[in-house]
């Protein structure tokens, strides 16, 4: 807390939040009286359960008046913080309020809204802005009353990165020419969009296929390797030379069955490979048993001709490619942010929870990374989500329980929502698939969910005093998401299928291993969905990084 | 609060002597003491809400910051400009409402 106030500084900066600096009359009260009133007002907050709104109240069944004109129902009404008169203030007509100021002695220009806990300048005649002061009501509507202290765990690396403005390109002589000698022109008069073409499958390998389809179609994803970031060959020759130093924990000397000792496992290699085969204008279906025989080595454990689950694979896969990338620069995942592997880049989003002990306010805040949101469909009996309750404070022995509000405090480039359909309980030694029809959308704004909405509708406009996030503007601007790749499952737990529906071009086509058909709309709508695929309708820039990109 | 020095004479709880209170001060009051006005608020609120007229007013806000500059508004300059067009364009289904539930109060409350 800042006990001099600069009157020159245009921002102040406290725990990296900006806030209105004050007007002079606010300084000087301030600066004469402290933060007492302040206090003292703490004992007149009266905090509404239902919306958490703050009003000032000396005793809670009070009616206050404006004290110049006795009137009760004005919209606003203001106490003086140096002597408790209420005047009323209603422009154009008088302002009492102002009229008190002005005619008591210097230090009666701050007064604070009544119903709405807001200070307010009389004289000039604006709403002002004091931490302390938003402190108090915050801790009010967390309803403490010694001051709590919060633990923040913040993933290191959260740094804003600055945005860059679009700046439009077009090719000169020199590239036209490159470009011209460089390619070969694609065959036109194509109905269908490019980059689609079937899968076949393996053996049990739909849920593979299904997936696959939608992350051939994931726009950042198809970007990243149709321009060539990570490009097979070189990565292989890179690899090749250093083989001694690429003792990973994967069985590096295996032969990948043509005696070559020196292969090295690197499932994005293989699906540069996909993408080229997939993208090259073939409508022949493509076998993918180079990936399938590199994922099994991968995850050993899953590799048999039965029939896998499709998320688990998804999950899976996502590590594998983060694992066998930039092996030597090898970048952890826990800090959400991205920057390790182009799967992180496009599917890792951060998810903030809150757990607030019911008795005393004591909040504790952590980060987690995420690459995609598991949602049940039915309420849990007995699962991982109910036992939060069970937890209570250790240090209050409030017997009150704890609340959890979970947040997004990161939106990722593309949002993956897996629906749990199936149950695997290991008390009933049983598990069971769940039919039930979800309604999904196909846009999807993700506001609603983010920390600072979630935030905002609890605490209202304030100055928090312990949440040290500036609200990320990234995330305001680029909320919206539309649906692209839905991954369905038909049929029983053990004897199902996956499909997948693409969305190219705001047509929707139906991936069925080796046969891919355009279809209505509606039928989408009315599929199982299982896995849902949502993309950012807008994707920013961002200034660049000088790093060697894999 | 308490301990203020400059601290103005207390107003009476009536008015000036001669002075009856109003019947729109008595419904006030009565609305305030049952509770009823704070129901009616928070109703009021989610309905507006419900409707889009917050988000309405909300952008309205903004677009007038946007044009005077931010450090050129004062909340009485936004109160101004906003409350003519808020007040305008609340659906009467909403008013309707309310004036019901007032209407219902009023009866049993026997003013």
């Amino acid at each position: 807390m800042s006990s001099k106030i600069n009157h020159h500084h245009h921002h102040h900066r406290f725990n990296t939040q900006i806030f209105p600096p004050p007007c002079p009359h606010l300084a000087e009260f301030r600066a004469r009286n402290g933060s007492k009133p302040f206090r003292a007002l703490q004992d007149c907050l009266r905090v509404k359960p239902p919306g958490g709104r703050a009003a000032i109240r000396r005793d809670p069944s009070e009616v206050p008046r404006c004290g110049a004109c006795g009137e009760s129902a004005r919209p606003r009404l203001y106490a003086c913080l140096a002597c408790a008169a209420i005047s009323c203030h209603a422009p154009p007509g008088p302002s009492h309020a102002a009229a008190h100021a002005t005619s008591m002695p210097p230090g009666h220009e701050i007064a604070v809204d009544v119903d709405r806990a807001e200070i307010f300048c009389c004289a000039c005649r604006d709403q002002v802005y004091d931490r302390d002061f938003d402190a108090a009501v915050v801790l009010s509507q967390t309803a403490t009353l010694k001051s709590a202290t919060i633990q923040s765990a913040k993933p290191e690396n959260l740094r804003k990165r600055r945005r860059v403005d679009y700046r439009p390109w077009s090719p000169d002589i020199r590239d036209r020419v490159l470009m011209e000698t460089g390619s070969s022109p694609l065959e036109n008069g194509s109905d269908l969009p490019r980059g689609l073409r079937g899968l076949n499958n393996l053996g049990n390998t739909c849920f593979m296929n299904s997936v696959l389809q939608a992350l051939l179609h994931t726009p950042p994803l198809r970007n990243y390797f149709l321009s060539d970031r990570h490009n097979r060959y070189y990565c292989k020759k890179k690899n090749g030379v250093s083989n001694s130093n690429a003792g990973g924990k994967r069985n590096v000397g295996t032969a990948d069955g043509h005696g070559n000792k020196n292969a090295r496992l690197c499932l994005a290699c293989d699906m540069d490979a996909m993408f080229s085969a997939v993208f090259s204008g073939d409508r022949t279906p493509y076998s993918p048993a180079k990936f399938l025989y590199s994922w099994w080595q991968h995850a050993s454990n899953l590799a048999s001709y039965e029939q896998q689950d499709a998320h688990e694979f998804f999950i899976s896969m996502l590590d594998g490619i983060h694992e066998n990338v930039e092996k030597d620069r090898h970048k952890p995942h826990s800090q959400g942010h991205g920057d390790c592997c182009i799967a992180h880049r496009v599917f890792s989003g951060i998810l903030r929870s809150d757990v607030m002990c019911m008795a005393c306010g004591f909040t504790s805040t952590t980060y987690d990374p995420c690459v995609d949101i598991s949602l049940d469909l039915e309420p849990h009996q007995g699962g991982s989500s109910k036992s939060v309750s069970t937890k209570t404070h250790h240090s209050c022995n409030g017997e009150a329980g704890v609340s959890q509000t979970m947040s997004i405090r990161k939106l990722p480039l593309v949002s993956c929502f897996h629906i749990k359909r199936f149950e695997h309980s290991s008390i009933r030694k049983m598990s069971r698939k769940v039919d039930r029809y979800l309604q999904f959308p196909f846009s999807l704004d993700m506001t609603p969910y983010l920390s600072s909405s979630i935030l905002r509708n609890r605490f209202g406009n304030r100055i928090f005093p312990f949440d040290g996030d500036e609200p990320d503007a990234s995330n305001e601007m680029s909320s919206e998401f539309e649906l692209f790749a839905v991954v369905t499952h038909t049929g029983k737990l053990d004897a199902g299928h996956y499909v997948t529906y693409l969305r190219l071009s705001n047509q929707w086509y139906k991936c069925d291993d080796a046969w891919v058909t355009q279809v209505n709309e509606n039928i989408v709508r009315a599929a199982q969905g299982y896995m849902m695929f949502y993309v950012q309708k807008m994707l920013y820039y961002k200034a660049s990084e000088n790093r060697a990109v894999s | 609060m308490r301990n203020s020095v400059n601290r103005p004479p207390t107003p009476d709880a009536a008015e000036d002597p001669g002075k009856e209170p109003t019947l729109q001060e008595i419904i006030n009051i009565k609305l305030i003491e049952s509770g009823e006005k704070e129901r009616l608020m928070e109703l009021l609120r989610e309905r507006l809400i419900e409707c889009g007229w917050k988000d309405e007013m909300k952008a309205l806000c903004r677009a007038f910051i946007k044009k005077k500059g931010r450090s050129n508004v004062t909340v009485d300059d936004l109160v101004h400009v906003i409350t003519p067009k808020g007040r305008a364009s609340i659906p009467d289904s909403i008013k309707a409402e309310l004036l019901q539930r007032i209407r219902a109060f009023l009866v049993q409350a026997a003013v």
